[in-house]
């Protein structure tokens, strides 16, 4: 009984004290859990081999800061933005810089990667921005300054209403998610983007470019390449407005090609070969760290068929990272397969090799290599049409704007579009500066060759004209086309404007860059379902959930150039001068005609030399003797060089007063 | 004994004569480097430039204290054959452009308005900080300019161009702004000399490539860039430069005096009579460095602390917590003056007076008549101050070549006698025949003490 009566107290003790240590730890689990919300940072890097031999290399950082405060400090989250986003009340914000040309080809078009970070030449700014109507353009205009000195690039040029626009209908479905308002868009084709941009770029990553997949960003290697684009999206999201800061780089390189027996073979490449450099690890703070191996779905399938060929094997038994095709080195974590949704898994389809950098050190870097053993062909997933933007017509003076979509041979029925029905859907964005000026009333449309009434394909058309040095001519235009069609071209005509003189560039004769037109798909999702059944905490890569994510399909035109017609810049100058040589030589010879009478000289003449005043003098000096006259000629210079003198110094001193 | 010593160094500087003191050192320095042309073969003008970017900020101006204007892109134009480089040298062992490169103004921005706006800092309010030149009374400012050039002009893109009328208003802008207090510029264009010939602001120091009608020439051509990549007058410029850190004593009377007008093809030219002090007694650094006292305080931020969870040995926090540093603090300690901390200090400071009175007797002894000798035998330190305790050799060498140039140091005690060498400096100016002829230990003269 005593003993019982002894152990029940201690019993309860017992309880008591596990329960406030569980209270405890809970609390701090708590706590640690609100810290890792806060702020949160990961980075990724994916790679994939395209069919033409080169290489595609996609850098992803992603940064989501929870709270935005006025004066809160930032562990990871880079201040820069954090007050650019609070400044200018920006709902959403892209802005890109690239450089070269994304062959949507070979490289891609359909995919989430190709469809987002395909992007014009230069530089290109739009921002949602949640301030009242009056605010916006304000808001812009400070947003393009600073963004300037925050990325050492000319962003300001887009501070003048007349290169933005204020787009409806293309934004639609990127902004679905009940974002209400403005929104301003804004390119400056030309624009260079070298190592200055890439800087402050880096400087927004909590670990630069000192550790993780930064570290890989060897300058040359990366400006070398076929084409890169910098990246920067901001986005503002969930019920507490948290800041999510995605940062791209897209490069396109070149592995060194080796050719046998004149034959071009694919080329093998590594880390080292692509950036000089290895991956030692990821960066410290870094929530999550992943390197991506992205195979296409096209490739799956040739590695597949070749190895039914050679061994006989069963489909399903291909060792991916390693097979008659290619060796993967070193060996994957993870291997994901893309799939239809959660479970359905097609018989050929993406696959995603994933290397956890959590796993590698300095002292044992990862140099991810691929090595060819055959040559394969095979070829990307190419957006539903090929689109070329062109200028036509001769001469200086006029022309037309044509956009041509053409349908690629790979697009079937069974392909992303499963809401559209019969009919495609499309929406067409093109702004052109005022000195392209745009005879909206000449826009054509042809079907496969064959003119078509626009009521007929047109769901909704907004047009803003141009107004001289104000704002641009846009033209949105939201198409519904036969899925049966094979062609579809929009032509308007233009004439070409004057510039004054001092709207010219320095390299005027170099023509006009117009901004890049662009299309959207509403109905085509750019989506890759990788789902990892095996990592089933949070820390799988944040870019596959991207990934995950639907958005609709975007594809870019080139940009064009238009040459002006411009001045003789030394004209002004050649006007100027000979103007005024013909108005002195009028003037002068004017005025000499008005000025003189017809005998006057000679009346002057007779009249002798010398007024009242020098034969004053004379008859003053009338009967003096030599010496006097001498004395008295030096005594009325000493004198008027005296009043002279006086004069001056009154007057100096008069002035002074 | 430090402020004895002090008192001692005053007191020959009266006796010497006592120049004109200029009254406090800068206190900043900032680098506007304008490269004005565009196009692919000017492809020199942008390396002259970003030669000079490099330099200032490997001698210590900050990024964001420097404003680098380039009409162009180099380094990723299409005719580079090497992506993300500019070199100014065929040997091609230096990439100008690197890794952190930041351009301030660039391409169609590098316009005369644009420019007159840096300098006179009228700006829409918009622009940002990055892009302005924030300059104070204090602010030593360098401005390179390079480009094509003529009589009194400088082009800028081929578009517009700069009157050396604009410039010399800009400054007397500058000047009325308070907006510097000592200007160097530096042009290298042709008959660059006309493009200062207007100045007339006070506090200006203009330097020019050539002479009226002469041209400056570029200095080699790379054939694998295909452009010549150098101007002479930057070229010889950044020879001289090559050797210089941040510490260095060199004049800018040995930089105008490097210049060989037969290297150059053309004659430098400077102009000083808007320049208040002696040449030989201007640092280089004073312009294309920068060089700044760097104090720590523990009131502003908690370096040390429970709060930061940082591991700290106990007696190491206490000692740091006895040796304040922020300056109230330090004028509330009672400095104990003409105590030594050990007997050592005393034996090198006595043996140091007894060296230097052997050689003012000897020299005087040698010299004749009417020729002068002055000594000024200076200290840094206050001696027993206590307030900060190397942690090693390094420590003591930064601290104290950082504290130099702006007068005593206020918390440098000693350990060793090995500090008391360090810190103290003994100058001799000789006159011989009317010409100064000076030298000296010690890191650096003290530049308003000088005759």
């Amino acid at each position: 009984m005593a003993s019982k009566d002894q152990t029940l107290p201690s019993l309860l003790v017992t309880l008591l004290f596990l329960l406030l240590f569980s209270a405890l730890l809970s609390r701090i689990s708590g706590l640690e859990s609100v810290v890792d919300e806060k702020e949160k940072f990961s980075e990724d890097l994916l790679i994939r081999p395209l069919s033409d031999g080169k290489v595609l290399s996609h850098f992803y950082f992603k940064n989501y800061q929870r709270t935005l405060g006025s004066a809160a400090h930032t562990h990871v989250f880079p201040k820069a933005i954090s007050q650019l986003v609070s400044k200018f009340h920006i709902s959403e914000l892209e802005l890109s810089f690239t450089q070269g040309r994304w062959n949507y080809e070979h490289w891609g078009g359909l995919d989430p990667i190709a469809s987002s970070n395909a992007k014009p030449s230069g530089v290109e700014l739009w921002a949602l921005f949640d301030v009242p109507l009056n605010q916006v353009d304000p808001t812009w205009r400070n947003l393009t300054h600073a963004l300037s000195g925050l990325f050492c690039a000319s962003i300001n040029f887009l501070e003048s209403p007349e290169g933005v626009a204020s787009p409806n209908l293309i934004f639609e479905s990127r902004l679905k998610s009940g974002a209400d308002g403005f929104v301003r868009y804004g390119a400056l084709p030309r624009e260079a983007v070298c190592t200055e941009n890439l800087t402050p770029w880096l400087k927004l990553l909590p670990c630069r470019d000192k550790a993780g997949i930064a570290s890989l960003l060897d300058r040359p290697s990366i400006y070398n390449g076929h084409y890169h684009s910098l990246r920067v999206h901001v986005k503002r999201s969930g019920p507490e407005r948290a800041v999510v800061l995605e940062q791209t780089l897209t490069i396109v390189l070149q592995p060194t090609q080796i050719r046998e027996g004149g034959m071009k073979e694919l080329p093998h490449w590594s880390l080292t070969s692509l950036f000089g450099r290895q991956l030692g690890g990821k960066c410290p703070v870094a929530h999550s760290s992943h390197v991506l191996l992205e195979l296409e779905q096209s490739l799956v399938e040739s590695v597949k068929a070749s190895a039914d060929k050679t061994g006989g094997k069963v489909t399903s038994g291909v060792d991916i990272p390693d097979n008659s095709v290619f060796h993967v080195s070193p060996y994957p974590e993870a291997v994901l397969v893309e799939s239809l949704d959660s479970w359905d898994v097609p018989k050929f389809s993406s696959v995603m090799l994933e290397y956890d950098l959590e796993k590698y050190r300095s002292d044992q870097p990862l140099n991810l290599a691929m090595h060819w053993k055959q040559k394969m062909a095979w070829s990307s997933v190419r957006g539903p049409f090929r689109v070329s933007r062109f200028l036509t017509g001769s001469g200086n003076e006029k022309g037309s704007i044509a956009i041509e979509m053409k349908k690629n041979f790979n697009v079937s029925s069974e392909n992303g579009d499963s809401s559209g029905g019969d009919l495609l859907e499309v929406t067409v964005f093109q702004m052109v500066p005022w000195y392209v000026r745009l005879y909206m009333h000449t826009l054509t449309a042809r079907i496969d060759g064959n003119p078509v009434p626009l009521r007929d394909i047109t769901t909704q058309m907004l047009v803003t004209p141009a107004e001289d040095r104000l704002h641009p001519a846009v033209l949105e235009m939201h198409l519904k086309l036969p899925r049966n069609m094979v062609s579809l071209s929009l032509t308007v005509d233009f004439d070409k404007g004057f510039l004054h003189i001092d709207e010219h560039p320095p390299d005027a004769d170099h023509g006009f860059d117009l901004p890049a037109a662009f299309l959207s798909f509403p109905t085509s999702q750019t989506r890759r379902l990788y789902l990892n059944h095996q990592a089933a905490d949070n820390k799988d890569s944040s870019l596959i959930q991207t990934l995950n994510e639907a958005g609709s399909l975007y594809v870019y035109t080139t940009i064009l150039l238009v040459p002006l017609a411009t001045p003789d810049f030394s004209m002004p100058y050649n006007v100027i001068t000979f103007t005024c040589t013909v108005l002195a030589l009028y003037f002068g010879s004017l005025l000499n005609t008005l000025r003189r009478r017809i005998g006057e000289e000679e009346r002057l003449a007779k009249a002798g030399s010398g007024g009242k005043l020098k034969k004053a003098i004379a008859k003053f000096m009338e009967g003096k003797s030599e010496n006097q006259k001498k004395l008295i000629k030096v005594s009325g210079v000493i004198l008027v060089a005296a009043i002279g003198v006086t004069v001056s110094y009154v007057l100096e001193h008069f002035e002074a007063l | 004994m430090g402020p004895v010593l002090s008192h001692v160094m005053v007191l020959l500087a009266l006796i010497a004569g006592g120049h004109a003191t200029l009254g406090p050192a800068h206190t900043n320095n900032w680098a506007v480097l304008v490269c004005t042309s565009r196009y692919w073969f000017n492809y020199r003008h942008m390396a002259n430039t970003l030669s000079l970017y490099r330099t200032v900020k490997r001698l210590g101006i900050p990024d964001d204290h420097i404003i680098l204007m380039l009409a162009d892109d180099m380094a990723c134009n299409a005719r580079n054959k090497y992506p993300a480089h500019v070199f100014n040298n065929e040997d091609h062992r230096l990439n100008l452009y690197g890794d952190n490169v930041e351009v301030d103004y660039r391409g169609y921005e590098v316009t005369v308005e644009n420019f007159l706006r840096l300098l006179t800092g009228r700006h829409d309010a918009a622009v940002p900080r990055s892009k302005r030149l924030l300059t104070d009374e204090n602010s030593n400012i360098l401005l390179y300019m390079t480009g094509h050039g003529g009589d009194k002009f400088l082009k800028f893109q081929d578009a517009g161009d700069i009157q050396s009328n604009d410039l010399a208003d800009a400054f007397a802008q500058m000047y009325e702004k308070k907006r510097y207090r000592e200007l160097l510029v530096m042009v290298d264009t042709c008959q660059a000399a006309t493009l200062h010939s207007q100045l007339y602001s006070p506090g200006v120091f203009a330097m020019g490539s050539s002479l009226k009608g002469e041209n400056s020439y570029s200095h080699h051509l790379d054939p694998d860039v295909g452009v010549t990549v150098v101007d002479r007058f930057t070229y010889y410029t950044l020879q001289f430069f090559e050797n210089l850190d941040i510490f260095s004593n060199t004049t800018l009377q040995s930089l105008l005096r490097s210049y060989d007008p037969k290297l150059l093809d053309s004659h430098m030219h400077y102009r000083n009579d808007l320049f208040s002090r002696p040449l030989d007694k201007v640092l280089l650094t004073d312009f294309f460095g920068s060089v700044m006292e760097v104090e720590h305080t523990r009131t502003s931020y908690p370096m040390y602390g429970d709060d930061m969870g940082v591991y700290e040995p106990e007696e190491e926090v206490e000692a740091l917590k006895a040796s304040p540093f922020s300056e109230e603090e330090v004028s509330e300690v009672p400095i104990n003056p003409g105590k030594f901390q050990s007997t050592s200090d005393l034996q090198v400071t006595l043996g140091l007076l007894t060296l230097v009175i052997i050689v003012s007797v000897v020299s005087v002894t040698l010299l004749g008549k009417g020729d002068i000798v002055v000594v000024i035998f200076s200290s840094n330190v206050e001696i027993g101050g206590g307030y900060y305790s190397p942690k090693d050799e390094n420590d003591v060498q930064r601290r104290h070549k950082r504290s130099d140039l702006n007068g005593p140091a206020k918390s440098v005690a000693l350990q060793e006698p090995w500090h008391v060498l360090t810190n103290i400096n003994i100058q001799f100016y000789v006159v011989i025949e009317g010409r100064w002829l000076t030298s000296g230990t010690g890191p650096k003269a003290v530049p308003h003490l000088v005759p």
